[in-house]
């Protein structure tokens, strides 16, 4: 193990706290506070892995988890960007994607076969024959891949998520936006500020370079970061990277949790008045020659790796930059006690006078205009050969570390995703906005700002204007002094608009003079890529994408960075693009103008989530949310099998025979209880009531009796049937009617829909809770209910479709209605929720000496079906209307008073022949009950089978089927086609509906 | 022979240290453990109603007047109010006894309808954030106020009673059949802050001191 810095001021690691996890076996020792990587990097390795397709050897290259270089298994879970996930006792680290070892690795042969593959070699060579491509398939992702996981691997942790609320968020937490934080949150205003590290201070964090006289960049990052998480307006969510934007200012992201936390990550999604990105630059490659070779690092890279964690990259390095952090880094790292060979800088000019000379003192030789060409060395760097820019002379020198980065490239991923469109601006070679989403503000770094007072005023400004955006006035009513703005400068406004903080814009114009003070964007490098032919210079190193794969690509016709990207794969790794990113579109430009076709400079699109991270994290909580009847808990413990129906767990069967003959017969010879809670229950009262019920029912609703029951159904306007159910008067105005289960929970708003122009006068209450239903069915019912009460419930009192209110031991409030959907003597009783066990239970005991059981859901199914009773999507679709299943009574064609919604398209359809028809069939030599669903067929498709059951009630399959009306008469032969059946057939033929008790003796008995 | 009891939508794992039965509930008036908050309360045996009528602003629920704003929320000797819409208001009656219920047909009763559930306590907008996107702490809104929306995925109806620091606090109602997972996940979402099941009586101190 290497020895560490361990009394730097920057340090973020803690020596005296060792950290013990497992690398390729073995014991592996780091710091409280390092990273995976960088506790490897500390222990000797340099080789983390190798890349997907070449089996080359990758090292440290970002720190930030930009590319896969540095993925590894972690835990079980592949892929895991080592360099920016924190080491915890007892880890389990190993490498992936390797035969042998990361530093042995036996694949490694495939780098000198890059010639076989050009760019979309997979494309145009896979698919013919046809035959070859799954052989192919399996050999390739045998050879090349990232990582494996166990389809049924659980992710270990604890996944949660927040969805917090806030009036600005700021995205960043930098130097800009602790101080757009701060600003806007001294307005007033609710703040939330996001960093993806697990602190604050973004590229102030490491830098010992002065902020002001005597105090070092690092110590005003620490500075600024106390006042923000003191603030009290401010909510800090650090170790939080932003995935994703979307409309109204929704922002989404993941937080890793840490020491102390409840959760391993979590997902986060911030609702916001006011968005602030203030998410800095990243350093854009440097192409060359083995530019990813174990030992090339970019300039953050190297310099964080020794002030945030303590270590240096390597003994001699070699720095070819372009932009005054890697002259800084130089110096730095040098006073540290790294050699420096020398730093080529890409400028030829304009570098700062005063880096120049610190580095002269330091006798460091600096070659400008000057770029790295080739690292040499076969798993790590040995030697570098930097060029004249034009590649006319060239020099060599003797390192291990290659610092390299062409200069600077704002993360624009997170206003793309808000919405904003880019544009090349040619000073600073960055792609900015040419407009911005709605109370959207960008800030710092990534508008091309390098002086840091600039960028600190940029987040003051940016901070001000989102708090405005937030504030409602108080005063005048006027728009926020920021509304409208893009980048520039705020409206004028009246002398006298200082009256509120909404319109105070006295904060607002200090803030934008202090910017103008301050030096603006800086002049930005535009190399790309050394003077090299790019047969090993990579642009994308997660997919091992080459500049001369890009030039093939060009040359085969492909001429935008979006379809390059496609063909080329160039971007579309772990790193989310983050190492090609913006080289590609500047690259493109840059030959296809070389080749005198000058194309638009467009960056390519991205989209969430700009940080990969664990499905487990979106999954969240995932608390199953279902609706459970008041008998859930007691049907369980009889013995219910409970499946999913909507929204609701319902007791499907209540025994291990999935056909339910037990169940069934139990009810057909003696008597059954059914939990029908789930029934959509409603009340509907005021002087209005009845127009709505006859706007919406197909029946005449006004003949409704006091004390009975009427059957009807609701169509919509096409007359397709979308709801059946009962309707009861109960006062004067007043109706109390249920529905399907599925459509509770439209119920109110289908009428309000239907209803909306007439302005009518009435009033809906959804009591489908409310209530419990008990279905008691069976010959036996009667005897049953006899024993509960002392009402009088003999056929005669309470016949087929009565109603009767009444009370169980005078307290359980019932309203039970004699059906028969079951089609047996049957009651439905509806009673509050509360009572529903209570009534369940003296229902049970009662009709222990009748053999009284549950039943379940399945055997109404198929009781039901016998009767042939429909159930809405069981035998209708949405093409099905009320004619088609036979149920033309319910469709009174003489309601004058309104307009019955599906009535006029139900007057066209009765007179189309083409329609199917519901039928009953039986199958042919007692064959047994076709699938549901199966089609009937001839030589077309002529419909399909709705329900059909084996039935045991009536010894034979029956069922019933949706067909073309031509084959609805009775003896029509039915030719089944069941799923994967081949070209075996079933049949059955046509006979009369119902199957069970036609002339409905048992129900109405 | 079977005893009559009504049953609540919803269960706490906890033991009941004294609880009595008022109009069949059985109503738990403090459990084993309760601890300093924060809590969860189950309300469901409250009376509630539901008001519904073109002119429900001249309506006048237990003598208290409906507010004349959608979302707004009134608190008034132990009744609450709560206007939904144009046409409609929630009445929660939260001394814990059963009222007359009002004779007009603008009435229905709906304490059946759902469960009906209090959180109390200072870390009661932390639990909120992980069930909800709803603005509870919206500097704008002053409490009590209503919220129509999702808690969890499921349509809840929430009143802010309190934002003020320990006393803070909302209760809320759904659909009665959501209640077993509702209180899984909002005792899931409780579990880092200590959220622990108490009995009426921590309801009543605690909204008494509002």
């Amino acid at each position: 193990m290497m020895t560490r810095f361990n009394q730097l001021p920057t340090l973020r690691i803690d020596p005296t706290k060792k950290v013990i996890f497992n690398y390729k076996g073995k014991s592996c020792a780091g710091s409280e506070g390092d990273t995976v990587a960088t506790a490897l990097y500390a222990n000797g390795v340099r080789v983390f892995a190798r890349s997907l397709k070449y089996h080359r050897p990758r090292g440290l290259y970002s720190l930030d988890g930009e590319c896969s270089n540095t993925c590894m298994e972690v835990d079980g879970i592949p892929n895991v960007r080592t360099e920016n996930t924190l080491a915890k006792q007892g880890m389990e680290v190993k490498e992936q994607n390797v035969k042998g070892s990361a530093e042995n690795d036996m694949m490694a042969f495939i780098d000198k076969l890059d010639w076989m593959m050009p760019a979309g070699f997979y494309y145009r060579t896979m698919h013919k024959p046809a035959s070859m491509w799954p052989v192919a398939m399996k050999q390739i992702r045998k050879a090349a891949g990232l990582g494996v996981m166990s389809p049924d691997h659980v992710t270990p942790g604890k996944f949660d998520e927040i969805f917090p609320r806030t009036d600005v968020v700021v995205i960043g937490g930098g130097p800009a936006g602790m101080q757009a934080a701060l600003a806007a949150a001294d307005k007033g205003v609710r703040v939330i500020i996001m960093e993806s590290r697990p602190w604050l201070g973004g590229f102030f964090d490491y830098r010992a370079a002065e902020y002001s006289k005597g105090k070092p960049l690092y110590s005003r990052a620490r500075e600024l970061a106390e006042k923000v998480e003191a603030h009290p307006g401010i909510r800090v969510l650090k170790h939080t990277s932003m995935v994703g934007a979307y409309s109204n200012n929704l922002v989404t992201g993941f937080q890793i949790g840490g020491e102390g936390d409840s959760f391993t990550e979590r997902y986060v999604e911030i609702r916001a008045n006011a968005v602030v990105v203030a998410v800095g630059c990243i350093e854009r490659p440097l192409i060359f020659d083995n530019n990813e070779r174990p030992g090339v690092m970019q300039v953050a890279c190297a310099h964080r790796l020794a002030r945030t964690y303590g270590i240096l990259a390597g003994e001699k390095a070699l720095f070819s930059v372009g932009h005054d952090l890697g002259l800084e880094a130089a110096i730095d790292l040098y006073d540290l006690g790294m050699k420096i060979a020398c730093v080529a800088d890409i400028r030829e000019d304009g570098q700062n006078p005063e880096l120049l000379l610190e580095l002269a003192k330091r006798n460091i030789p600096v070659l400008k205009g000057w770029v790295v060409t080739k690292a040499h060395g076969s798993k790590q760097v040995k030697k570098a050969t930097i060029a004249t820019i034009d590649g006319t002379i060239t020099r060599d020198f003797n390192c291990n570390v290659i610092v390299a980065s062409a200069g600077f490239t704002p993360i624009t991923g997170p206003l793309t995703l808000a919405g904003a469109k880019l544009r090349y601006d040619s000073h600073t070679n960055f792609f900015i906005p040419e407009t911005l989403p709605e109370k959207t503000h960008i800030a710092g770094r990534m508008t091309g700002l390098e002086d840091s007072m600039a960028i600190e005023a940029s987040g003051t400004l940016a901070g001000i204007k989102a708090a405005m955006d937030s504030l409602a006035c108080t005063c005048c009513g006027s728009e926020s002094a920021s509304e409208g703005d893009s980048e520039g400068d705020s409206k004028e406004k009246s002398s006298s608009s200082s009256c509120c903080e909404a319109c105070d814009d006295a904060a607002l114009k200090a803030a934008e003079e202090a910017l103008k003070a301050l030096p603006g964007p800086s002049r930005g490098t535009k190399l790309v890529t050394a003077p090299v032919k790019g047969r090993k210079s990579f642009i994308c190193f997660d997919e091992d994408t080459t500049i001369k794969n890009i030039k093939q690509a060009i040359e085969m016709g492909f001429d935008v960075p979006e379809l390059i990207k496609r063909f080329t794969s160039a971007g579309t790794g772990p790193g989310q693009g983050g190492i090609p990113g913006h080289n590609l579109p500047l690259f493109v430009a840059k030959y296809e103008a070389l080749s005198g076709v000058p194309a638009p400079v467009r960056p390519t699109t991205v989209r969430p989530p700009l940080v990969p991270t664990l499905i487990a994290t979106y999954a969240g909580t995932n608390h199953i949310m279902m609706k459970r009847t008041p008998m859930d808990e007691m049907q369980r413990s009889d013995g219910g099998i409970f499946r999913k129906i909507g929204v609701w767990e319902r007791a499907r069967y209540f025994s291990d025979d999935f056909e339910c003959k037990a169940e069934i017969e139990n009810v057909r010879n003696n008597v059954g209880m059914l939990d029908g809670s789930t029934l959509g229950k409603f009340r509907i009262h005021g002087p209005d009531a009845l127009k709505a019920l006859q706007r919406v029912y197909t029946s005449d609703m006004s003949k409704i009796k006091p004390g009975r029951v009427k059957y009807s159904a609701m169509c919509n306007d096409d007359g397709c049937v979308i709801d059946d159910g009962v309707v009861i008067k109960i006062a004067e105005n007043d109706y109390y009617f249920t529905t399907s289960t599925g459509r509770a929970g439209q119920t109110v708003e289908w009428v309000r829909y239907h209803t909306r122009y007439d302005g009518w006068d009435f009033n809906m209450v959804n009591l489908t809770d409310s209530m419990g239903v008990i279905n008691l069915s069976g010959p036996n019912a009667r005897k049953v209910l006899q024993k509960i009460t002392d009402e009088d419930v003999s056929n005669e009192a309470f016949p087929f479709s009565a109603y009767k209110e009444f009370m169980v031991k005078d307290t359980i409030p019932v309203k039970a209605m004699r059906l028969g959907f079951v089609g047996e003597l049957s009651y439905e009783f509806h009673v509050p929720s509360s009572y529903m066990v209570s009534l369940w239970n003296m229902l049970k005991e009662a009709g222990k000496e009748f053999g009284i059981k549950n039943f379940g859901v399945e055997a109404q199914n198929v009781l039901r079906m016998e009767k042939c009773h429909i159930i809405l999507g069981q035998e209708s679709e949405q093409r099905t209307n009320l004619l088609d299943l036979g149920l033309g009574f319910l469709w009174d064609r003489k309601k004058t008073d309104a307009k019955t919604v599906g009535a006029v398209a139900l007057a066209q359809a009765e007179k189309d022949q083409t329609r199917f028809r519901l039928v009953g069939f039986k199958m042919e030599n007692n064959g047994r009950a076709p699938k549901d669903g199966s089609l009937i067929v001839d030589d077309k498709v002529r419909g399909y089978i709705c329900t059909a059951r084996d039935s045991f009630s009536l010894n034979e399959a029956v069922g019933m089927a949706l067909v073309e009306s031509h084959m609805a008469k009775i003896g029509t032969r039915l030719e089944i086609f069941e799923d994967e059946c081949g070209d075996q057939r079933i049949y059955g033929k046509v006979v009369p509906m119902p199957f069970y008790d036609p002339d409905g003796s048992r129900m109405k008995s | 022979m079977v005893e009559i009891r009504r049953y609540s939508p919803v269960s706490f794992k906890a033991s009941a240290k004294r609880s009595e039965v008022r109009d069949n509930w059985k109503v738990v008036l403090e459990y084993e453990g309760e601890g300093k908050g924060p809590h969860l309360v189950d309300l469901s045996h409250m009376t509630r109603l539901d008001v519904q009528d073109a002119n429900v602003g001249a309506i006048t629920p237990f003598g208290v007047t409906i507010p004349e704003v959608p979302g707004e929320s009134v608190l008034k000797d132990n009744v609450l109010i709560n206007r939904m819409n144009r046409i409609q208001a929630s009445v929660f009656c939260l001394d814990g006894h059963k009222p007359e219920i009002p004779k007009e047909s603008a009435y229905t009763e709906t304490t059946e309808v759902g469960m009906c559930l209090a959180i109390i306590g200072k870390e009661v907008f932390s639990i909120l954030e992980k069930l909800s996107s709803l603005d509870f702490t919206d500097p704008a809104r002053k409490a009590p106020f209503l919220f129509q929306g999702p808690m969890s995925h499921v349509p809840c109806q929430i009143i802010t009673l309190s934002k003020d620091g320990a006393k803070s606090g909302v209760l809320f109602t759904a659909s009665r059949g959501y209640g077993k997972d509702m209180v899984h996940a909002i005792m899931d979402a409780g579990a880092e802050f200590g959220l622990k099941p108490a009995g009426e009586e921590k309801f009543s101190s605690w909204i008494a001191s509002l």
